[in-house]
């Protein structure tokens, strides 16, 4: 009995071992395999998008509700984390200031797929006119997505997108590869252009934390090749989980780890606690993805110099916009642009996608001025 | 345990003359009332698609009533169909079986996970909640582990009739859950087998003395467990077209919760898949009918938790009193 | 029950040390052995900084795990604990923010918290409804009730004197002088009073304890206010680390705690274990985690790894006791 699982637990290790093996060289754990395109290397470089032909889905036969009010629905990944919680607030402030839209947000308390599409399917059931979305993953969130579309309910995605056929609109608050330039450019310039780092992610299967991680890897190939990326660990979305593997890599590389990427709103905050706790505040950089109010006291000890996002506020209320002018008939299969309000106009790329706009960068001359 | 002397009259089941009438009751009343703050409940399109959406927990709550009768519990369930889900995809991908195989090796690994459990919960004798939680660590490590995180999709048309497609106007998965719902139910009432798992979960010494083959009916049960299991991913990978490792999870305590709610004891030596049944449909048509109705997520969650106790109270105090 | 389990707890309460410490000395072993082999393969591994932050970062599983140990050993079990430590933290965190003096955001939490789980040890005890479905209902109900109320909005600005982790008892750091004190009061108190031992009775045949003088009612009641107590402090050790407090349920915490008094050796047919086996199993949960990590396993495969070793440690478990069991019945 004894040797029997004596034997199953080496072949274990041997098996992870080889495994590990497998994975040191070639891409970074954590990326997905989509192809990458890597924007041109040096500063304020952006590409103009492709402009491809609309290919989002249409709903059958939608009652035609142009000018009259609408109720709509938000379905995020899930509620409880301050990301969406500033995305619902910048829909209620679109609602309000266009006065005949009516968003509610609910959501599963984890980010699960399954969970969310059976929200989704409830309030298809209970007929709402829109759909709003931040999907947990593309492609399975799908089929519920084609029903409702099926229904003539109107559906667009923001901040996680499903397969284009699926949705009328995507509001995409960066592209992939902007804001993986961003957040490599800004290490970079933390700790130069042969330092290591390593990377906290949410989970692997995170669909924008993969894509993200990808273009991270393409980008860095192209513009900071001698930059070395050292691991990726997994972190759920839990803060002292995050904490943990944080400090565990710190533990691991001492001084061989000069930067630390956190690629969610629960990763960044604890890989600065995990920094600040070890003492190594401005030896260890910390650049990532986080809203500004978790972000305030490591921004202004200085353990954290920029934080990169976007305004989620600003994409829950291009969201509630793009739904308003695609239910009046204003924003059409093959425009260019739409009207979002206090945004101004924002571009249609890549088919169907709405772009919010670069990404923004937060920092001790301007955190204190959000709160979310 | 006194249940001893009781048990051979519980198991033939005197036309419901207990807990599952009183569940079906509390359906009832709940059913309507919901129906009458929310006109689209009680459609007959709403109805059917949520038994389609209820067929995957109510696959596994079969097996996991026979499991809990026989006075054990499996935690791992919920593992088993994210690695069951990520070896279908994996092995018609990277091994390049033809889809059908594929299927075919995804419920093996389902049946076989379930076996390992079974093996070391009766010859090893680790209890089942330990043994269970252990291999929901692993199980679930496993399916990471192969997957590598990558998700499979992109299948035929012909795969998705079972996640998505309707027979005669009924899910065809809701169908297979009917189906297997009679057969379960027949054997856990009119066989020796289902018998042999009353005895067990009443007295398992008594049951060893007598003769009956425990171990061999309780890695039976463990077994169909993992093979409830795969075929629940099998209808999940179909509903959602896609493959995921972490499908599954939580799937655990949803089945317990209907299987419990079901009026099978969980202590063992009594229950019935008809009581699961309506426990399973109780769960979803209560979490269906409090969103029409407009109750949040979160706010759902809460009356779900207290309906769950509340239940389980009622029915236990009144079957006391009845006794 | 079974007259395995009436031997075993009547062993548990005679000269049992020898048979208890087998498995706290086979998760000793395991946690020196391991932090050898890791120490061989990466030296960091061994450095006081690491070693204090495996220490540090999982106190509160350790903690939690003992009162959570006392509800398995008493033949209960709890699925609530992480809903409640959610909810715990989200109250102490609030408190503090709103001006309450330190003192009360530590207090009334850790109060709160016995009374809840005491509410559900007298719903099993006396109302006779299985702590599985009480605790699993509560749990929806923690959970649900925590995001309804706080819209899930994190905590941040704790004023400086919340931070209770991050005091020192004689250059030890609070979490873990805590995690040392629960574990040895807790321990002394199962072995030595009356009440202490009266939790394996409970566990191991509710009946003969019952004969032999114990409440068994009561027992299950105190033993889940205890429980609530450790789940307080528990919190209040991982909500005072961090400077933001997540008003959401820790994903995941009921699992591992309960993974940790299993891997412990506390035996869910009640009766048998100890808090030191669910301490020890905790910084050996914990340690392996961080081991992975230090030995370049690959990420995709860390979770499986840990699974497939907590499975032969409770299979080692099991088997150790067998055989044990096999050769006392020869005497």
């Amino acid at each position: 009995m004894k040797s029997r699982y004596l034997l199953t637990t080496a072949a274990a290790f041997a098996l992870a071992a080889w495994s590990s093996g497998a994975s040191a060289a070639g891409k970074w754990d954590g990326a997905d395999d989509l192809p990458t395109n890597p924007l041109a290397c040096g500063a304020g470089a952006a590409e103009t998008p492709v402009s491809k032909p609309y290919d989002g889905g249409q709903p059958t036969n939608p009652p035609n509700k142009a000018g009259k009010e609408i109720t709509l629905v938000d379905v995020p990944k899930l509620i409880g984390i301050g990301y969406f919680n500033a995305t619902s607030k910048g829909m209620q402030d679109a609602a309000k200031e266009l006065g005949d839209v009516k968003v509610t947000t609910d959501g599963p308390t984890e980010a699960k797929i399954d969970e969310q599409i059976k929200f989704i399917d409830n309030y298809i059931t209970s007929g709402v006119d829109g759909i709003l979305f931040a999907a947990n993953d593309p492609v399975a969130i799908a089929p519920v997505l084609k029903k409702a579309l099926s229904k003539g309910i109107h559906v667009v995605g923001y901040d996680a997108n499903s397969t284009p056929d699926a949705r009328e609109w995507f509001v995409n608050q960066a592209e992939f590869n902007g804001i993986a330039k961003a957040m490599m450019d800004s290490m970079a310039k933390e700790i130069g252009e042969d330092g290591s780092f390593a990377i906290v992610t949410s989970t692997f299967t995170t669909p924008n934390q993969a894509r993200w991680i990808a273009e991270m890897q393409a980008y860095a190939a192209k513009c900071h090749p001698k930059m070395h990326w050292l691991e990726t660990v997994e972190a759920q979305e839990d803060n002292n989980l995050s904490f943990n593997q944080a400090t565990t890599l710190i533990n691991k590389y001492g001084d061989k780890l000069k930067g630390l990427f956190g690629m969610t709103s629960v990763a960044t905050p604890a890989s600065a606690e995990a920094v600040t706790k070890a003492g190594l505040c401005g030896k260890v950089a910390v650049v990532g993805l986080a809203t500004p109010n978790a972000m305030k006291p490591y921004v202004h000890d200085g353990c954290v110099k920029s934080v990169v996002l976007w305004n989620p506020i600003d994409l829950g209320y291009a969201a509630v916009y793009v739904m308003r002018a695609d239910v009046d008939g204003k924003l059409k299969p093959g425009d260019a642009s739409v009207d979002a309000g206090k945004l101004g106009k924002l571009n249609v790329i890549n088919g169907s996608e709405i772009l919010l706009g670069p990404p923004f960068i937060y920092d001790k001359g301007n955190i204190d001025k959000f709160d979310f | 345990m006194t249940v001893a002397a009781q048990a051979p009259a519980r198991k033939a089941p005197r036309w419901l003359a207990r807990h599952e009438t009183l569940l079906a009751v509390i359906l009832l009343v709940a059913l309507a009332g919901l129906g009458a703050f929310n006109e689209r409940f009680l459609t007959i399109d709403n109805l059917l698609n949520q038994g389609r959406l209820m067929t995957e927990i109510g696959l596994i709550a079969l097996p996991m009533t026979f499991v809990i009768i026989t006075g054990g519990i499996d935690l791992s369930v919920g593992a088993i169909v994210g690695l069951c889900a990520i070896m279908l995809g994996y092995s018609w991908k990277t091994f390049g079986f033809p889809l059908p195989l594929a299927i075919v090796f995804s419920l093996f690994v389902g049946g076989l996970a379930g076996f390992v459990n079974g093996l070391v919960i009766t010859r090893v004798k680790v209890p089942p909640l330990i043994m269970t939680i252990a291999t929901l660590a692993l199980y679930r490590g496993l399916a990471e582990g192969v997957s590598q995180a990558h998700s499979v999709r992109g299948y035929p048309e012909w795969f998705y009739f079972l996640g998505q497609g309707s027979v005669l106007g009924v899910p065809t998965q809701l169908l297979v859950l009917v189906v297997l719902v009679v057969v379960a139910g027949v054997a856990l009432d009119r066989t020796t087998f289902g018998r042999t798992l009353y005895a067990i979960g009443s007295n398992e010494t008594a049951a060893r003395f007598s003769a009956l083959n425990v171990d061999r009916a309780k890695l039976i049960v463990y077994t169909l467990s993992g093979l409830a299991s795969a075929l629940a991913a099998w209808v999940l990978v179909s509903r959602v077209t896609t493959t995921r490792m972490d499908m599954g999870q939580g799937y655990e305590l949803d089945v317990i919760a209907a299987v419990v709610l079901g009026g099978t004891s969980i202590f063992g030596g009594s229950g019935t898949i008809w009581g699961t049944a309506i426990g399973l449909a109780m769960i979803q048509l209560l979490k269906n009918g409090l969103a029409l109705t407009g109750v949040k997520g979160d706010a759902t969650i809460v009356v779900i938790g207290a309906a769950l106790i509340l239940s389980v109270l009622v029915a236990s105090s009144l079957q006391r009193r009845r006794d | 029950m079974s007259a395995t389990a009436v031997a075993g707890a009547a062993r548990a309460r005679t000269g049992g040390l020898r048979r208890f410490a087998s498995q706290e000395a086979l998760l000793a072993v395991a946690v020196i052995g391991l932090a050898v082999v890791v120490g061989f393969i990466n030296p960091r591994f061994l450095a006081y900084r690491n070693v204090a932050d495996i220490l540090l970062g999982n106190a509160y599983i350790a903690i939690a795990a003992v009162g959570m140990s006392m509800v398995i050993i008493s033949g209960n079990i709890d699925i609530s604990v992480g809903a409640l430590i959610g909810v715990l933290a989200t109250l102490s965190g609030s408190l503090a923010v709103a001006g309450a003096p330190t003192i009360v955001a530590w207090l009334v939490p850790v109060a709160l918290g016995v009374l809840v789980m005491a509410a559900q040890g007298a719903v099993v005890a006396y109302l006779r409804i299985p702590a599985i479905v009480v605790t699993l209902g509560m749990m929806s109900i923690l959970k649900g009730g925590l995001i309804s109320v706080t819209g899930g909005k994190w905590i941040t600005d704790l004023p400086q004197s919340f931070h209770l982790a991050d005091l020192n008892v004689l250059g030890v750091p609070m979490p873990v002088v805590i995690m040392a004190l629960a574990t040895a009061l807790a321990a002394l108190w199962m072995r030595y009073s009356a009440s202490g031992r009266a939790i394996y009775a409970t566990g191991g045949n509710a009946e003969a304890a019952r004969l032999c003088g114990v409440n068994p009612q009561r027992t299950v009641v105190m033993v889940f206010a205890l429980h609530g107590l450790f789940a307080g402090i528990a919190t209040l050790v991982y909500a005072t680390q961090l400077r933001v407090i997540q008003s959401t349920t820790p994903p995941g915490l009921e699992l591992t705690v309960i993974t940790a008094s299993v891997v412990g050796g506390v035996s869910i047919l009640g009766g048998v274990g100890t808090v030191i086996g669910s301490t020890l199993a905790a910084i050996l949960i914990a340690e392996i985690t961080s081991a992975l990590v230090f030995i370049n396993i690959s990420p995709y495969w860390t979770d499986a790894l840990r699974g497939g070793l907590i499975l032969a440690t409770v299979i080692a478990d099991i088997v150790r006791r067998r055989r044990r069991a096999a050769r006392g019945w020869k005497k």
